[in-house]
């Protein structure tokens, strides 16, 4: 992780220099101050590159003088536009483009700590890498920025408001970590090694294996898994920082590679499969995440982690089982495997824990990406308070959602010939019929599933979060807990 | 065709429909009620055969007047028995029944013996609010009817041409009708329109109906009205391709909405923008890369050429800014994302005025013609920046999130005037009947822009 230090707003004599500047500002502060040092040059330099401080603009200045390497300039925007999430992308776009400075300094002088520490996250969130199977890069193409100096008028402030976004940091690189890997690597039981180890954050951690599955009756989550070799497992991670109040839960499913099973999927794409446990990946992360800043709530996380393989052994389309709440599923379509293993869970989580509400993330269906793309995660409810807190943290974090339908004409498609419900519908609004099979093992408590197919895994660059893996609901999540059940 | 309705306080009709509530069956029929175990639960019936002939027990609900129908719809004649009950649930119950025993008969020369007949309606009220409320239910009646039968008319018959032809009950109404022709549409510089139909032996045209109500701004109406489509150069595979002689139902639904508007003489201003054309292949084709000029000067890269609608809209949303509406709405059977995405249980809405949205939602929900918000975010927008052009109007391949890339696409001809895109694809016909709804065209959207106008349109009239 980048090495983030605050100091006190003096202007360095030597590395790069990092600029916020909101549009049409004048310079101010250490702004001002390099720009006298250097005789002028980023005055020079902005006029000369049109940099007016519009929002994504940025400018660099090689060896400006005044022994610094160089200056870079990043564009905020509208001075009243600026939000706390305008600072983590600066401070994203910053982190990109001094990608080879080993060390940089960000003059964030006269703006608040809370803003100081934002762009520093943004800055972390952009420097993170998946390095772990490269053994043949050179040494000059590897990106070198390894420390980050944030220059500021507010150093008590803002180190005050880092403490938290790092163990935030913290949380989303454990999620990008688990979903980057490969499945031949992360297996259900490997995935179960990994979560075990987040027990230093003072997470307590039980996790089940195949007997303890089959002696529970997870009969749902079990038809998944047992074309597999590798055996499944439930982890269960409790923090308990809220006293006697009832936790809230937060549910994954980790397939930790989805093939499809019997019902397989094309060749083309299947490769992108081994992160259909990005949702248990995010859950995991937003765990060490609240563990991380000691957060004030009782939260429970739960992940159900099973491999989806065609086999011998694999269930088959037609097949019916009996899940863990009783109720009798026919699986017509082994790729409908998610809500299999969401359910078994769920059910599990609210018997278990009584919990304030639930919030399941799932790459559930190809159908939300056709629906809304990649730009918001599908939501889906049965309470609108719920939701209506989880659109405004998306809004907050920039993990945006839209949310979607519910209803009986939904529901009422799911009906089965033979079970008390099937796995799949035809392809019209399947989303939705797979939020309504999900919706029949929340019991009635409040609940909201996140869709995340379409936003788990980004192929492109953006300010805070390098192509890959996004460890999308973390921040979301966390935030969540922060604005509306910490201490409450 | 719809069953002529009667307000009447005694009837002959051999089929007497009584709507019960839960728990209240009238003193008569409690002990056949008993012994079918019928409480009046909502969505539930009892019949008995009783002098002096069938009585259904129907338990009161939104669906109870088509349920009811729908058990009776070989019964020429029937009654429906409202007494006791407001006039707004009598009108409701007929409304019920009348949609639900529609049915397109033009092109029927003989009937089978087990064909539905129901032809004929009275409805009992006693109370003397209904004669008043009355013609404007009826209205919509007729202009959800004669929606349906124009989407129901296969494209042979329902041409660009002919679907002006069509129109004509709404000349008897009193809406003004005007229709700019190829060469018209030429001269004005529709490029959207006149690209996608000038492959067809059918030229395009664009109808414009105009309801002056009081005097004002008007509300615009605007309706895809693809009397076929068959994908163009982009071609469709073959399966299913009949069913594209519903790809006009938007602007059957704008013409239905005028319809109902004239017949209750409704004082809110309205027009209607229809661009009717028949997308096909041809030696005139356009194709897939070319670039078009539309009507308002922007130019846009033709991506595929079965994403017709969006540009013929684009014309016909431009054409409508002219009018200095007060809103604008369009309807268009546009995507088959939007059908992934909502399934055929909600149309999907896009707007630039949320309030907009949230009023048609509530009108929507009122009439039982559901819409759902979905969004026109960043990455839409930008999915369509071209090479060449100003914009694209579709993305390549599938599997994006075209519902919402289309709308962003009109999104730019709509520009600052309020505006809602209702994407009703999937929502124009049904495969199956049910209790609730007849097979086929379903005249989705007349109803709710009748309401919205009703409820929001009208106030400042007074």
């Amino acid at each position: 992780m980048l090495e983030v230090t605050f100091a006190d707003a003096a202007l360095p004599t030597s590395g790069a220099l990092g600029l916020l500047v909101a549009e049409s500002a004048g310079a101010s502060g250490l702004w001002h101050e390099a720009d006298e040092a250097t005789g002028g040059a980023i005055t020079r330099a902005f006029a000369a590159a049109e940099f007016t401080g519009k929002d994504g603009q940025t400018c660099t200045i090689l060896a400006p003088g005044a022994g610094l390497s160089r200056v870079v300039a990043i564009g905020l925007g509208k001075e009243a536009d600026l939000t706390p999430r305008k600072y983590e992308d600066a401070g994203g776009s910053l982190a990109a483009t001094l990608a080879r400075e080993p060390a940089a300094a960000l003059a964030a002088d006269g703006l608040p700590g809370a803003h100081a520490a934002a762009a520093a996250l943004g800055a972390t969130l952009r420097a993170y890498r998946f390095d772990l199977y490269r053994t043949k890069q050179k040494p000059e193409d590897k990106p070198k920025l390894a420390a980050l100096r944030v220059l500021t008028t507010a150093r008590d402030e803002a180190e005050t408001a880092w403490a938290p976004l790092k163990a935030l940091a913290n949380g989303v690189f454990t999620t990008r970590d688990l979903v980057s890997e490969p499945a031949n690597i992360l297996t259900p039981a490997e995935f179960a090694t990994r979560i075990h180890k987040l027990a230093d954050l003072g997470l307590q951690i039980e996790a089940f294996g195949q007997e303890e599955l089959e002696t529970l009756g997870f009969g749902s989550l079990l038809g998944v898994s047992q074309g597999s070799i590798n055996p499944p497992r439930m982890v269960v991670m409790q923090w308990r920082g809220g006293g006697d109040d009832k936790p809230v839960a937060f549910i994954g499913k980790g397939v930790t590679f989805d093939t499809g099973g019997i019902s397989i999927k094309p060749a083309a794409g299947m490769e992108d499969m081994k992160w259909d446990m990005a949702g248990a990946g995010a859950v995991v992360g937003l765990m060490a995440a609240l563990a991380g800043r000691r957060a004030r709530v009782n939260a429970v996380g739960l992940v159900g982690l099973v491999e989806n393989m065609p086999s011998g052994t694999a269930q088959r389309p037609g097949d019916v089982v009996k899940s863990y709440s009783g109720q009798t599923i026919e699986v017509l379509n082994t790729d409908a495997e998610g809500r299999l293993v969401l359910a078994d869970v769920l059910w599990y989580a609210q018997e278990k824990f009584d919990p304030r509400f639930m919030v399941d993330l799932a790459t559930l269906t190809g159908a939300i990406i056709v629906a809304l793309g990649h730009e918001h995660a599908g939501l889906f409810s049965n309470d609108d308070d719920l939701a209506t807190k989880l659109l405004a943290a998306g809004e907050a974090t920039g993990e945006k959602l839209w949310r979607m339908p519910m209803g009986r004409d939904y529901d009422k498609q799911l009906k089965s010939d033979i079970a008390d419900m099937k796995n799949i519908t035809g392809r019209p609004g399947s989303s939705i019929t797979a939020a309504q099979f999900i919706a029949r093992f929340v019991n009635e408590k409040p609940w909201a599933h996140l869709d995340i197919a379409g936003t788990a895994w980004s192929s492109k660059d953006a300010p805070i979060t390098p192509k890959g893996a996004t460890a999308f609901g973390v921040r979301l999540l966390d935030r969540l807990v922060a604005d509306y059940f910490e201490g409450k | 065709m719809i069953p002529s309705i009667t307000l009447t306080r005694s009837t002959t009709a051999p089929a007497l429909v009584v709507p019960v509530l839960a728990g209240q069956i009238p003193h008569a029929y409690a002990q056949a009620a008993s012994a079918d175990a019928f409480t009046g639960a909502p969505g539930t019936i009892c019949e008995i055969f009783a002098p002096p002939g069938r009585i259904l027990l129907t338990g009161l609900d939104e669906a109870a007047g088509a349920c009811a129908a729908a058990r009776l719809l070989r019964t020429p004649h029937i009654a429906i028995d409202a007494a006791g009950f407001p006039a707004a649930t009598a009108a409701a119950l007929a409304t019920g029944a009348a949609l639900r025993a529609w049915r397109f008969t033009t092109l029927r020369t003989y009937e089978e013996d087990d064909a539905p007949r129901l032809a004929a309606i009275d409805l009992l009220s006693d109370d003397p609010a209904l004669p008043a409320l009355w013609p404007a239910a009826h209205a919509a009646i007729e202009g959800a009817a004669l929606a349906r039968d124009l989407v129901s008319e296969p494209a042979n018959r329902l041409t660009p041409t002919s679907f002006a032809a069509h129109l004509a009950p709404l000349a008897a109404a009193g809406i003004s009708i005007e229709i700019l022709d190829q060469a018209a549409l030429t001269t004005l510089g529709c490029g959207g329109l006149l690209a996608v139909g000038r492959a067809s032996a059918h030229p395009p045209c664009l109808a414009i109906l105009r309801w002056p109500g009081q005097g004002g701004s008007p509300i615009a109406f605007v309706g895809k009205g693809i009397t076929f489509d068959t994908g163009g150069i982009s071609i469709k595979p073959a399966e299913a391709m009949w069913d594209m002689r519903a790809d006009m139902a938007g602007a059957a639904a704008c013409a239905g909405a005028m319809l109902t508007l004239a017949r209750r003489g409704s004082p809110a201003a309205a027009i209607a923008i229809l661009p009717l054309a028949e997308n096909t292949t041809g030696a005139a084709a356009y194709r897939p890369g070319d670039v078009l000029h539309m009507l308002n000067g922007t130019t846009v890269q033709v991506v595929d050429t079965d994403a017709e609608g969006r540009l013929v809209l684009a014309d016909a949303l431009d054409y409508a800014r002219r009018q200095s509406p007060r809103a604008i709405i369009d309807l268009a059977t546009l995507t088959g994302s939007i059908v992934t995405a909502l399934g055929h249980h909600m149309a999907g809405a896009f707007t630039n005025t949320p309030g907009l949205l949230a009023k048609a939602q509530a009108a929507g929900q009122a009439v039982g013609e559901p819409i759902w918000p979905m969004p026109i975010a960043d990455s839409h927008r930008r999915a369509l920046d071209s090479d060449i052009a100003d914009i694209k109007h579709c993305v390549d391949g599938s599997g994006h999130p075209d519902a919402c890339q289309a709308a962003a696409f009109l999104e730019t001809f709509a520009g600052d005037t309020p505006w809602l895109h209702l994407d009703i694809a999937g929502m124009e016909q049904r495969d199956a009947a049910t209790d609730e709804h007849p097979t086929g065209a379903t005249g989705f959207g007349v109803r709710l822009l009748d309401r919205l106008v009703a409820d929001h349109f009208e106030a400042h009239h007074g």
